[in-house]
């Protein structure tokens, strides 16, 4: 990945392991080289659009619950995070 | 090459590609300089001729290994080359061109310095074949010496 470019952080080794896919079984269902899947994982490749479309609906989630431009936070903080107080 | 070689090779560090890459760009031109001013000396013919092979052999070595790390995806002969292998390519070959005219420029420079000091350049075979030798051996393999130079480590294994 080249230095200027911004990177883009994501969950794939959650959600793959979450599954209980391998690299190489991910690949093979995205029709990518297993060492892409590393790379993305490591935040050291960023996916075109079209792949990392491919991998929100191979998952059935958002894109934006894969991807983000910032770091993210565990799932499991997301999902047990408190709602915001209610204005009186 | 066997697959337990061909496999190592793949898993080179990044670290220990980029030395092999470097012997492999400066081996021939150290091999070249280091004849040339053998040839001046009295040393017997043989010896400087055995010096000069065990350089270019030195060379020719991680030359090869580079070569062989990046050849696949570099020629394309590789079965399946995904977004990242065509944009990694992409990468080595802007590198090679970038790398390419420094050393061109640089060789103008150095052979215009040269003649405007009041030298001579004859051009015949001996002048001719290492200049000769360096485009045939290095211009194909410069895209995958660079491809060899650019990529991070690949991720272990999971």
């Amino acid at each position: 990945m080249p230095d200027t470019q911004r990177r883009v952080h994501n969950r794939l080794a959650v959600l793959r392991t979450e599954r209980g896919l391998s690299r190489k079984q991910l690949a093979d269902k995205l029709g990518i080289n297993y060492q892409t899947i590393g790379y993305i994982e490591r935040g050291d490749y960023n996916p075109s659009l079209e792949l990392a479309l491919t991998i929100a609906e191979l998952f059935r989630l958002p894109i934006e619950a894969i991807f983000s431009l910032k770091p993210m936070t565990p799932l499991s903080e997301e999902i047990f995070r408190e709602p915001p107080a209610e204005p009186r | 090459m066997s697959t337990t070689t061909t496999s190592k090779i793949e898993y080179l560090p990044r670290s220990r590609r980029r030395t092999l890459v470097i012997i492999a760009l400066a081996g021939y031109p150290v091999a070249v300089a280091a004849l040339a001013a053998l040839k001046h000396t009295s040393l017997n013919r043989w010896l400087i001729l055995a010096l000069f092979l065990l350089l270019l052999l030195l060379t020719l070595a991680p030359l090869t290994v580079s070569y062989r790390y990046a050849r696949g995806r570099i020629d394309g002969r590789r079965t399946r080359l995904d977004e990242r292998d065509l944009a990694l390519r992409q990468q080595a070959y802007a590198l090679s061109h970038r790398v390419l005219t420094v050393i061109l420029i640089a060789a103008t420079a150095i052979t215009e310095i040269y003649l405007t000091s009041g030298n001579n350049l004859r051009l015949d075979a001996n002048t001719f074949w290492p200049a000769a030798m360096w485009v045939i051996v290095y211009l194909p393999a410069l895209p995958s010496l660079m491809l060899a130079w650019i990529e991070t480590d690949q991720p272990a294994d999971a």
